[in-house]
């Protein structure tokens, strides 16, 4: 039951977010890059979280930032959930060699750590974060298609699909209309773990130093305060608010991914509780 | 069945090798798709007054050649460990990475040991008091502990523990006293010790979860059912039938998080100023130095390659029906 509320609370805060990113220019009181203020003045009725080293106002830079760090997060997941619903999708209903060829595939792709072939990508490309998000996905979409394969493998044997097949409906046709409909659920928790790991890992290659430069975002934000010395001087509104606000919008992505698992999945809801002592 | 048993190591063996010539081949295309030549910015005044000299130095390096024959020569020569040069340092990459990895390992090791540890632990426990109360908080907290990024845990600890209450230094290897009196192993375990606990802490929750549901899948077999039926005590059930089943999977969960391990030191080293290959990534992601950022690529997933490799090893032992080969 208090889940439920866990997962409410956690689609309030993405809400809010979103909301942040899309009216951010009505909510900031300064233009983000603008050098409104003394150089880092503490937080104040003028400047909500204090300024920066440059004197630009944290709190602006703050609601900006959640634009590009939505955005890396959501296409990231929206693409690599595409990818690895595609493949799961064929690999499960076809089976047999198909089948093995490409699970084969994602063994592979799968030992190579995502992270470093990233870095090594973005390095090359000094992307922005369009492809930021798009890399992600590319690279780490594959991971959910092993998941979606099995989930469709057992759909693939079951009655109405092997009905379909009788009645003559095209592959495609049914692997849209029938298979599709039926792994969403699983697709959409997917979504959402893929939405909270491409986010933090959004944040983590701004704060690494490679983040989009024409952009304002939280690794950026966290890495020039964090360089900076922020903690050594005492600056915690500084370095402070970025690193929340990621943490605390990781967290609610997480609330919605736990809670909807659970609704969707009601097999691991406390399946022993008979059983246990 | 020893020919069997041969034969899934055989196949196991060729599988890493092909993963790992994977990785070969997407860092050579990543070396190819580099915008510009590399003689010319390397030598760019070189180039222009003699050109010459870029010939002589295309004919040496074999970049006159066609590409398949580069690229088995790119090939022999990782397998050489001639890494190639990094950009920024000057000097071999496979060099660099050598003294780099040691370091690394100091904190990675350590950690998968610990967050396997902790993980299965909370994992069976949970797992075994379904429902209750204590497993309900664990998962919540394990939601949240996981959720957190590895670099603030980092950033908050050094802000608790080295900068409030001055408990652990706030990054390096060792104090400003090694350069009179060398080096302290006490003194690098103290320095660790911060690096080691964030990086166990970050990874305990992905454990925790497939204990977790590992235990759950367990306890719904039968020969859980035939032990109670039997009347055998529970804790026994869970001593000699539940956890030593559910913990089989896990030899191959650890072996995954170690991917996920190797991102999070990048983070932690970085903020701990920790010198192995996670700082080292940092400074070669500052530098844009893509040979060396290539190297560091290859040598994780050799970790990861390994990792999985003892974990397929382990697993054989720990199970003998894994002979069949049935998840290779």
């Amino acid at each position: 039951m208090d889940r439920a509320i866990v997962f409410r609370a956690g689609l309030a805060i993405l809400m809010l977010a979103f909301l942040a990113a899309l009216f951010a220019p009505f909510i900031t009181p300064y233009a983000p890059d603008e050098f409104s203020g003394p150089p880092l003045a503490r937080p104040s009725a003028d400047h909500l979280l204090g300024t920066n080293d440059l004197g630009q106002d944290i709190f602006s830079r703050l609601i900006y930032g959640t634009q590009a760090t939505l955005i890396i997060g959501f296409l990231g997941a929206f693409i690599g959930v595409g990818i690895g619903t595609a493949v799961g999708i064929v690999a499960g209903y076809y089976g047999g060699r198909t089948d093995e060829v490409i699970s084969r595939f994602i063994d592979v792709l799968m030992t190579i750590p995502t992270f470093p072939l990233l870095l090594v990508f973005s390095a090359l490309l000094s992307p922005g974060i369009y492809v930021i998000g798009l890399m992600m996905g590319v690279i780490g979409g594959i991971h959910s298609g092993r998941v979606i394969r099995s989930q469709v493998l057992s759909l693939a044997e079951t009655n109405y699909i092997l009905g379909c097949r009788a009645l003559g409906l095209s592959d495609l046709s049914i692997m849209l209309r029938h298979i599709l409909p039926n792994a969403l659920p699983l697709i959409i928790v997917k979504f959402v773990f893929f939405a909270q790991s491409f986010m933090l890992m959004g944040v983590g290659l701004g704060f690494l130093g490679i983040g989009d430069a024409t952009v304002i975002d939280w690794g950026q934000m966290i890495n020039r305060a964090y360089s900076s010395g922020a903690f050594a001087l005492g600056l915690w509104w500084w370095i402070g608010p970025p690193g929340l606000a990621v943490t605390v919008l990781s967290i609610a992505l997480a609330m919605i991914g736990f809670g909807l698992e659970e609704q969707l999945n009601p097999r691991i809801r406390h399946r022993n509780l008979e059983v246990a002592v | 069945m020893k020919t069997i048993k041969n034969f899934y190591f055989f196949k196991r063996i060729v599988y890493c090798a092909f993963v790992f010539l994977v990785s070969m081949s997407i860092t050579f295309v990543v070396l190819h798709l580099m915008p510009g030549d590399f003689i010319e910015s390397m030598m760019p005044y070189l180039a222009a007054v003699h050109p010459e000299f870029s010939e002589t130095f295309r004919e040496s390096f074999g970049l006159n050649r066609p590409i398949t024959e580069q690229y088995v020569l790119y090939v022999v020569n990782i397998l050489q460990g001639n890494w190639g040069y990094s950009f920024q340092y000057a000097a071999p990459v496979f060099d660099i990475i050598a003294e780099k990895v040691v370091w690394t390992l100091i904190i990675l090791l350590p950690a998968t040991v610990f967050s396997a540890l902790a993980g299965v632990a909370t994992g069976a426990y949970s797992g075994w008091k379904d429902g209750s109360k204590i497993d309900i908080s664990l998962l919540n907290l394990m939601v949240f502990v996981g959720a957190v990024p590895s670099y603030w845990w980092a950033i908050m600890a050094i802000l608790i523990f080295s900068y409030s209450l001055g408990l652990f230094p706030l990054g390096g290897i060792v104090g400003l006293d090694a350069l009179t009196t060398g080096i302290d192993p006490l003194d690098v375990l103290h320095h660790a010790l911060l690096p080691i606990i964030v990086l166990t802490l970050s990874s305990i929750p992905g454990t925790y979860y497939f204990m977790r549901n590992s235990m759950l899948m367990t306890l719904g077999e039968g020969y859980i059912l035939t032990a109670r039926a039997k009347g055998v005590r529970e804790r026994d059930i869970l001593r000699h039938h539940a956890l030593k089943n559910a913990m089989l999977p896990m030899i191959t969960i650890v072996s995954l998080q170690c991917a996920s391990m190797i991102t999070g030191s990048i983070f932690i080293e970085t903020i701990f100023s920790w010198p192995g290959l996670g700082l080292l990534t940092f400074d070669a992601l500052s530098a844009r130095d893509l040979p060396l950022l290539e190297g560091i690529f290859l040598i994780d997933t050799l970790i990861v390659i390994i990792a999985n490799f003892t974990a397929d090893l382990l697993y054989s032992v720990a199970d003998p029906r894994v002979q069949v080969g049935s998840h290779g």
